[in-house]
């Protein structure tokens, strides 16, 4: 397991600390604007009792919420991205700031307020030289809780793309990789111990200093930002997302290539591991991006509305989902490629070879065997229901588990047969057996480009790119190149790149 | 002069203050005495009005404290409270020059000022000016309290119980400071205590309160030889007992009545007069015999005066 996070790491360093990056830069805006929404509230309300009982009240209330479900509740308001995780972070650090800080501005020794008030002094002078710096440690105090805690949680931001080290251990969990879920959740928790030790440090720092030191944070935080901004190439950016796992990621760095090696002036960006079906056509449809892979039978089933049976036919079932999503949602899904990645039935070599299983149907005859079927599959009507109209399947004992999880306990012989992605590279690891899909009953589950009709019809040539592989990559080559990242953590882009160049589509560098 | 005309002070807890009238003269060392919760802190901070009077006015040399601007009033009133109330995070020279901050003056003045202040109080500017007020004792921290009260050269200064807290020896130093400083500054001193003894020693003018209620206001000789009722005689006894005159020498029983013609060296002294004095006198002149109104003393009758006192104090022990 060491030497595995090891190699991850090394193989994917780059990535990683782009993702540390992000994750530190989230993590300071949260923190910085969190600051200056808490502090002063809490100076305003230090004489008003009831308005900050209030505040802590509501504050309180936030906090009770599943950081998940603000992250929800902001995607209709302020969509996807970097934004609504800081929103959600600052609604989340602001009940230890503002705890802290009330308390400690409500906390004084009367005495000292009674002195300065008999001096003379000016509010101003009172705040600032008195109140704030005895205040001080503890606002630092709710500082260091509120940061630690949106090191934390800002994990989640990869949920709604937000980048960040989230992305890892989401990949981790999603993949059953523990290389890159260690890497993850141990650079967070590393994060955040050295945010705390260095606002301990700040703590024996003098006020001024410190206010010095924030602003002089925030002007080189902008000057880099407006540098950047300033003297970034005048190239058109376009973003690709992806949905969770290794097979999305592939096909996002082949598009990438494609384009890029035909439009000079067109930049690429790609999110990977960006979130699931209904979050990704949600953020194309609201142009967050630009570009994802989706597949027909996914369209089919759960974007247009269709009411003819779902075609079982690659060419229609293309037609109709290329038609429906340009009708209803006015967006292009390109050619597909010439794998399918569709439900499958799977078992052992050895489980095959006891019953003699070759096709679904065949499975009728033994309701004994153990199944075990993602979540999804056994409830959606494609799924398990529909399998059992169709061939009469009525397993006696049906577990619902991880899709992660599931090949492995068919190896480990916990199960003995469930559902699976026919392109998974687990079925080469495993050695498992895919069953004959003899009465067509899964649609087909062509890959292709999905992007906006008006952004197709802009960008002609990126069109012309993408429709390169359009009848390539056979299901064998697609189940290899998983293996090679999702089993053997190679890179993705490495990965891609050799594919293209080994047929040929690129030329070699 | 400071003019307290029927200020009352209300709680919702009942009165702290009732109607108090009273004049305190420019310059002088006024003290306001009384037991905890008597009032006298109350009354002290309607000056500067730390406390607004429920009624009343009170006044500084005619002007009405409540007119002005509230700041100013302040910047110009000295203030030294219960324990020295240091701002922690300031080094002393900071702390003292909070109220010339306040006013408006440079760094650069503000320093030598403090800086011979300091020297006024006995402080090494040299070893002081830059330490903050953890590392200070007590006594150092209140004699940087009185630095602060004093630093814009107030025309008035309230001090609010300051030695209180202070031991014994601390608090005599402090009590001679006070007084030195009085002498040399031109500054009226409102000065609150429970402490009798302190009052006696340090006032000019001393209040009694009690209840809200002013009891007597008066010269501390005064209130001592005359106290205008039981709560006064009371609050004041171990000093009255401890202030024997021949007063007390004749009410015991001593002496005897003058005869038609009276020795010549017979001396006449007023009854306010201490066995102290009197024992004096004897040094000079052993047989002198003194006249009180209509009674005579000679020196046997101090012997066995204080000779009685002793068998008090036996009988009180056993």
């Amino acid at each position: 397991m060491f030497n595995e996070t090891i190699h991850y790491a090394q193989t994917n360093g780059h990535e990683i600390l782009v993702a540390l990056g992000q994750h530190i830069e989230v993590a300071l805006i949260a923190t910085i604007i969190t600051i200056l929404i808490a502090i002063p509230l809490a100076v305003v309300l230090m004489n008003h009792r009831r308005g900050g009982e209030f505040v802590l009240q509501v504050a309180s209330v936030i906090q009770t919420i599943p950081s998940l479900a603000i992250l929800g509740l902001l995607i209709p308001l302020v969509g996807i991205g970097t934004v609504p995780a800081i929103i959600a972070l600052v609604l989340y650090a602001i009940m230890p700031i503002f705890q802290n800080t009330y308390a400690g501005l409500t906390n004084i020794d009367p005495l000292l307020i009674e002195a300065a008030d008999a001096m003379g002094v000016s509010k101003r002078y009172k705040l600032l030289r008195v109140q704030i710096p005895l205040a001080m440690p503890m606002i630092l105090s709710g500082i260091r809780i509120g940061v630690v805690m949106i090191i934390g949680t800002a994990t989640l931001a990869a949920l709604i793309g937000g980048g960040g080290l989230g992305t890892y251990i989401l990949l981790g969990i999603q993949t059953n990789n523990n290389p890159a879920l260690l890497i993850g959740a141990i650079l967070a928790a590393a994060l955040a111990l050295v945010a705390s030790w260095l606002i301990k440090l700040l703590s024996h720092t003098s006020l001024k200093r410190l206010l010095i030191g924030l602003v002089a944070l925030v002007a080189v935080g902008g000057g880099v930002y407006g540098v950047r901004a300033a003297t970034a190439p005048k190239t058109e950016t376009i973003t690709i997302a992806g949905k969770m796992g290794g097979e999305p990621e592939i096909l996002i760095n082949l598009y990438k290539d494609l384009i890029e090696a035909d439009n000079k002036h067109v930049n690429v960006e790609l999110k990977r591991n960006f979130g699931g079906t209904s979050f990704l056509f949600k953020a194309l449809k609201a142009q967050q991006i630009d570009i994802y892979p989706e597949f027909t039978g996914t369209v089919l089933q759960s974007l247009v509305k269709t009411d003819s049976a779902i075609s079982h036919d690659p060419q229609s079932a293309y037609q109709d989902a290329k038609n429906g999503l340009a009708q209803q949602f006015k967006m292009s899904l390109l050619r597909p490629m010439a794998y399918q990645n569709g439900y499958g039935m799977t078992v052992t070599r050895q489980t095959a070879a006891k019953y003699q299983l070759k096709t679904i149907s065949d499975l009728a005859k033994y309701p004994q065997l153990r199944a075990g079927f993602d979540p999804d599959f056994f409830q959606q009507s494609d799924g398990y229901p529909g399998l059992q109209k169709t061939y009469g399947l009525n397993f006696k004992n049906v577990k619902t588990l991880e899709p992660a999880l599931r090949y492995q306990a068919l190896a480990q012989g916990d199960l003995d047969v469930s559902d699976a992605y026919t392109t998974d590279p687990q079925i080469k690891k495993y050695d498992l057996v895919v069953l004959t899909n003899n009465k067509s009953f899964f649609p087909p589950y062509q890959g292709a480009p999905l992007m906006l009709t008006s952004f197709a019809q802009d960008h002609p040539q990126i069109v012309t790119s993408l429709n390169r592989i359009a009848g390539k990559i056979s299901t064998k080559d697609m189940q290899a190149m998983n293996y090679q990242v999702t089993v053997a953590h190679q890179k993705a882009a490495v990965v891609a790149k050799r594919y293209l160049q080994a047929h040929g589509i690129l030329k070699q560098d | 002069m400071i003019e307290f005309k029927g200020v009352t002070k209300e709680y919702q807890s009942g009165a702290a203050l009732a109607a108090i009238n009273l004049r305190v003269a420019s310059r002088e060392l006024f003290v306001l005495v009384g037991p905890s919760g008597s009032g006298k802190t109350t009354l002290l901070k309607t000056v500067n009005r730390l406390v607004v009077p429920t009624s009343g006015q009170v006044l500084i040399d005619g002007v009405d404290v409540a007119a002005g601007n509230l700041q100013e009033l302040r910047q110009h009133i000295g203030y030294v409270l219960q324990s020295s109330a240091l701002f922690p995070n300031m080094t002393v020279l900071q702390n003292a020059g909070v109220q010339l901050e306040a006013l408006g003056w440079s760094k650069a003045k503000i320093r030598p000022r403090i800086e011979q202040l300091l020297q006024m109080v006995d402080l090494d500017p040299a070893i002081y000016a830059n330490r903050k007020p953890a590392e200070l004792s007590g006594v150092e921290a209140q004699r940087v309290g009185i630095v602060r009260a004093l630093a814009a050269d107030p025309k008035l200064m309230l001090m609010d119980e300051p030695f209180s807290a202070l031991d014994p020896v601390s608090k005599r130093q402090l009590q001679q400071l006070i007084l030195k400083l009085h002498r040399e500054l031109a500054t009226t001193i409102i000065f609150v205590t429970h402490d009798m003894h302190e009052a006696m020693l340090l006032a000019d003018h001393v209040a009694v309160i009690h209840d809200g209620h002013l009891q007597q206001v008066g010269r501390p000789q005064e209130i001592i030889g005359a106290p205008a009722n039981e709560f006064v005689a009371n609050f004041f006894k171990d000093i009255i007992e401890d202030h024997q005159t021949l007063r007390q020498v004749v009410k015991a029983g001593f002496g005897q009545a003058t005869g038609p013609s009276p020795s010549p060296t017979l001396v006449a002294l007023p009854p306010e007069t201490t066995i102290y004095q009197w024992a004096a006198l004897i040094q000079n002149q052993p047989l002198v015999q003194v006249k009180v109104n209509q009674t005579t003393l000679a020196a046997t009758d101090l012997v066995s005066y204080l000779a009685s006192l002793e068998k008090e104090v036996a009988t009180n022990v056993q």
